[in-house]
């Protein structure tokens, strides 16, 4: 029991050492950019792991606190950038081409950027925990709760494209300064940006895993497995999903304020279905009751799709197969690749002479469906 | 009348999520799959209508029953390859379809190219007339009275007709109607295929009024899904009131904002409602 | 055990769309008793626990814990008043491991973020692994509780009850399944509880009944048909009747 957790945290370790080992062996500025960028998306797999894989939440919107968070570091990188304006006050250019005559007060704060920073936690957060509260106070289930977060995110894309005046519409917010801070200039092309992202990663990566350690991580896993019979122990389940999205929404976001870093810029393709999709994918193959399968599916993946990306038919034939690919894991590998390598191990080392069940099973969700009334 | 107008804006506006949401709906109220497909569904059936207008040369209205046909195969394809695998597993399905959904987006993309394509509207139907002392292209009353015989017609099958019947006893109970004798397997493909030809022909009927493109499919399946979640499952009516009422609001709304924000404020009611009354405004009380 | 009331039912009515599965139900169960509820399929006796526990609302009477009113808490208020709940249907969280079944069951601090700072590992171990071993599990620790035998499951739940630790037990069947041993070992384990706790038990074995039973209440069509002792139950008129062509419930 002791030995399983430990070979876990030293499993996770080294992967994590391996990751911030990479800028010693590989120098090109162009690779250390696009890994940066797989990594950023491994974090935001992780963050879904945690809703999904370990308490049940299916939630089809996770870019939503991704896009939010990318665009609160967007803002204030922005407005440092020293050319920006062409008129009377300090204006991102996106708003002085919409007639736009002064800096509208949510930007305001943006100058700072410690706040920055803690809006794009905090704004993910507060956007995730409202919503939850809403739908788990009202006792939601599983399968609407992935249509409205699939809802809510089409109309949070739709919301910052149409209010181009202040969020750069369809093309986002492009032209960022360099993140300075703490005394680091962080190029998207340097291993500066490289090191802060492996970092971050490690840090979420393992704080996602003592949560899932603690109790609250096993009453989350208890709620995925049956909900209501936790209720009839004590347990606010609501609040524990309130709190499972929130943790998610944070880590998120995090993500997301990295993802401007390297990328540059932000849009609404970092709130958008295709990215949200693409995270549950990547959980779905890596195996979303595992945060280090999730991470590894992301960056195995994302990875592939950008090595391929070479031609626009390449890459609508890529997402066709990993459509397909979805498709397939989801009827026969529910687990994903982790949960088919942890059954392996289970058969290679059978303990106590319980055989292990194979990778197909599933979890007792009940319809979403109101059944006829029995009495008893 | 500023106000008739924005009535009957609200009640074409209606009718077309009546038409897309009318598939939507059997599907999840019978076999309580959801079907994150169906906007590929809608989609398929707009292309549907451009290729044979660009092709074959056919109308729009000479081409409907075909292209209801054509969804409806692929539905029941659908069905009996992956569906039928998945049907204790509510949220695999979710997950499955949007795959599939995924897949026939792209297969899309790639025999029909990326970009917009047009369906025009049947000549006889593209003149305005007054209706409630507003002008409106005749198309949109066509369409009107397109939801309400196909909404007649399917409360027609569901419970006037035997093979209703059966349905409808193997949305309460599956097992015990299978004691009965009644093949559920067979009448799952059939409704998904009715579904999914319900969804082609919306696709193919709004697809004058729009542009085509592959990606036009997930805005109406999240319509589609607000008005089955506002209704209420396994209830029609509720559909249909619901269709109203967000067709209603989306057009009063849209008048002094605009699309996105009458979306926005749609959701934002209908998130609010859950929380209160999650069953919809509609539903049957019966035992959790 | 002493007389002081624990809980009352007080004219509780449970409707389903018509349906009265419960009809103008009065019972009272003293603290530490131990109460048997029986009586033919459908008579009402699971949706009375249902009732209880907040699965099912009432739709008139008054359902209380002492002084407490019951009536409009949620489940999991209603749980930390001190109400456990056996179910009929076996509800162990089986992608778990039997230990952390019992961790999830020992539920005395409920609260988010204090369990969010908790490490599992170091939460009140001993106490749980004795309950293990209690129930004859302690080599099924780290056993998922999927794997366990139905007999087994059984056993796990009323360990996650002990867990619990209720002042109020409600169980419903829970010797289904078992076998003649197992059901006697459970019912030694309910004599040991009672006085310190009180058990309100639904069954349909009779023969484990008359080895627990101190007071029975037979409930019929959603109504109170008849209380008292086992001796009493098997003489009342009523109960024969209801219980027609079964000879009664002398036969076990």
């Amino acid at each position: 029991m002791r030995n399983r957790d430990l070979i876990q945290y030293l499993t996770y370790g080294g992967v994590c050492l391996i990751i911030l080992l990479l800028p010693v062996f590989v120098q090109d500025a162009f690779l250390l950019n696009k890994s940066a960028r797989y990594l950023v998306l491994g974090i935001l797999a992780v963050s879904l792991s945690l809703s999904w894989g370990y308490t049940g939440i299916l939630n089809l919107g996770q870019a939503t606190a991704f896009g939010l968070g990318s665009y609160c570091m967007a803002m204030a990188l922005k407005l440092r950038t020293i050319p920006i304006h062409t008129g009377a006050e300090g204006l991102p250019d996106f708003m002085v081409w919409n007639n736009v005559e002064k800096l509208p007060w949510f930007w305001e704060p943006f100058y700072s950027m410690p706040f920055a920073i803690v809006a794009g936690i905090a704004v993910p957060v507060l956007i995730a925990a409202g919503l939850g509260w809403f739908m788990f106070r009202g006792r939601v289930t599983g399968v609407y709760v992935a249509i409205i977060t699939l809802a809510f995110l089409v109309v949070v894309n739709l919301l910052f494209i149409d209010q181009q005046r202040f969020t750069g519409g369809f093309n986002g917010i492009t032209d960022l300064a360099q993140l300075d801070l703490l005394g680091f200039t962080f190029d998207a092309y340097g291993a500066s940006s490289y090191y802060l992202i492996a970092i971050c990663l490690t840090f979420c990566l393992f704080f996602a895993l003592l949560v899932t350690k603690s109790k609250a991580g096993l009453i989350l896993q208890a709620i995925r497995d049956h909900e209501n019979r936790v209720r009839y122990f004590g347990y606010d389940v609501a609040r524990y999903k309130i709190f499972a999205v929130s943790v998610s929404a944070a880590i998120a976001g995090v993500a997301g304020m990295l993802y401007t870093i390297v990328m540059e810029f932000a849009s609404p393709t970092f709130m958008g279905v295709q990215l949200s999709l693409s995270v549950v994918i990547w959980c779905a193959v890596g195996g979303r009751q595992s945060l280090l399968g999730s991470m590894l599916g992301a960056i195995l993946v994302a990875g592939m799709q950008g090595a391929l990306s070479e031609s626009e038919t390449f890459l609508d034939t890529w997402t066709l197969v990993m459509g397909l690919v979805f498709v397939l894991v989801v009827l026969f590998l529910p687990k994903g690749l982790a949960g088919a390598a942890e059954t392996l191990m289970g058969r290679l080392f059978r303990t106590s002479g319980h055989p292990s069940k194979t990778a197909a099973t599933t979890q007792g969700e009940a319809p979403a469906r109101p059944a006829a009334s029995r009495p008893t | 009348m500023e106000i008739m107008s924005l009535v009957v804006t609200g009640l074409s506006i209606a009718s077309i999520l009546l038409l897309v949401a009318l598939g939507l709906a059997i599907i999840y109220g019978v076999t309580g799959v959801i079907n994150l497909a169906h906007g590929e569904l809608v989609m398929i059936g707009a292309y549907c209508a451009w290729a044979m207008q660009s092709f074959f040369g056919l109308g729009l209205l000479a081409s409907l029953p075909l292209i209801f046909l054509a969804t409806a195969l692929l539905g029941w394809i659908i069905d009996r390859v992956v569906i039928r695998h998945l049907y204790d597993r509510p949220l695999d399905t979710i997950l499955a379809t949007w795959g599939i959904g995924v897949m026939a987006q792209q297969a899309v993309r790639l025999l029909a190219g990326g970009e917009l394509r047009y369906v025009e509207m049947p000549e006889a139907m593209n003149h305005p007339v007054s209706l409630l002392g507003v002008e409106i292209p005749i198309f949109r009353i066509f369409i009107l009275g397109l939801a309400v015989a196909l909404f007649a017609f399917t409360w027609y099958l569901i419970f006037r007709t035997t093979l209703g019947l059966k349905l409808r006893a193997i949305t309460q109970s599956r097992e015990i109607a299978s004691c009965f004798g009644v093949n559920s397997n067979r009448i799952y493909g059939l409704t998904f295929a009715y579904g999914a030809g319900l969804a082609g022909l919306a696709g193919a009927v709004v697809s004058p009024l729009k542009s085509v493109a592959p990606e036009m499919g997930t805005t109406y399946v999240v319509d589609a899904f607000m008005v089955v979640v506002l209704g209420g499952v396994e209830s029609l009516i509720g559909s249909v009131a619901s269709a109203f009422i967000i067709g209603q609001s989306s057009s009063a709304v849209a008048f002094y904002a605009n699309d996105t924000i009458a979306k926005a404020l749609v959701l934002l009611f209908i998130v609010i409602l859950i929380r209160f009354r999650p069953q919809g405004l509609f539903a049957a009380k019966v035992r959790s | 055990m002493n007389g002081a009331k624990h809980l009352t039912l007080d004219n509780v009515t449970v409707s389903f769309n018509g349906f009265l599965a419960v009809d103008n139900l009065s019972l009272t169960v003293g603290e530490g008793e131990l109460r048997c509820l029986i009586g033919p399929n459908g008579a009402g006796k699971t949706t009375t626990l249902d009732v209880i526990c907040g699965k099912t609302r009432a739709e008139s009477g008054e359902i209380k814990l002492g002084p407490t009113l019951l009536n409009d808490l949620e489940e999991h208020e209603i749980a930390r008043i001190g109400i456990g709940r056996k179910f009929q249907v076996p509800s162990v969280f089986r992608q778990l491991t039997v230990r952390e079944n019992l961790s999830v069951a020992h539920s005395r601090r409920p609260g988010v973020i204090r369990n969010a700072l908790q490490i599992r590992r170091g939460e009140a171990s001993e106490g749980l692994d004795k309950l293990a071993e209690l129930v004859g599990l302690e080599n099924q620790l780290e056993t998922m509780a999927g794997h366990l035998s139905h007999g087994q499951t059984q056993w796990l739940e009323i360990a996650l009850l002990l867990a619990q630790d209720p002042k109020l037990i409600l169980m419903d069947e829970p010797t289904a399944g078992m076998t003649v041993q197992e059901t006697h070992k459970t019912a030694q384990l309910f004599n040991r509880l009672k006085g310190n706790r009180t058990l309100i038990v639904v069954e349909h074995d009779m023969g484990f009944v008359k080895e627990i039973a101190e007071m029975i209440s037979v409930m019929h069509q959603g109504k109170l048909l008849a209380e008292g002792t086992v001796e009493e139950i098997e003489r009342h008129p009523a109960v024969r009747e209801a219980y027609l062509g079964s000879g009664g419930i002398s036969h076990a």
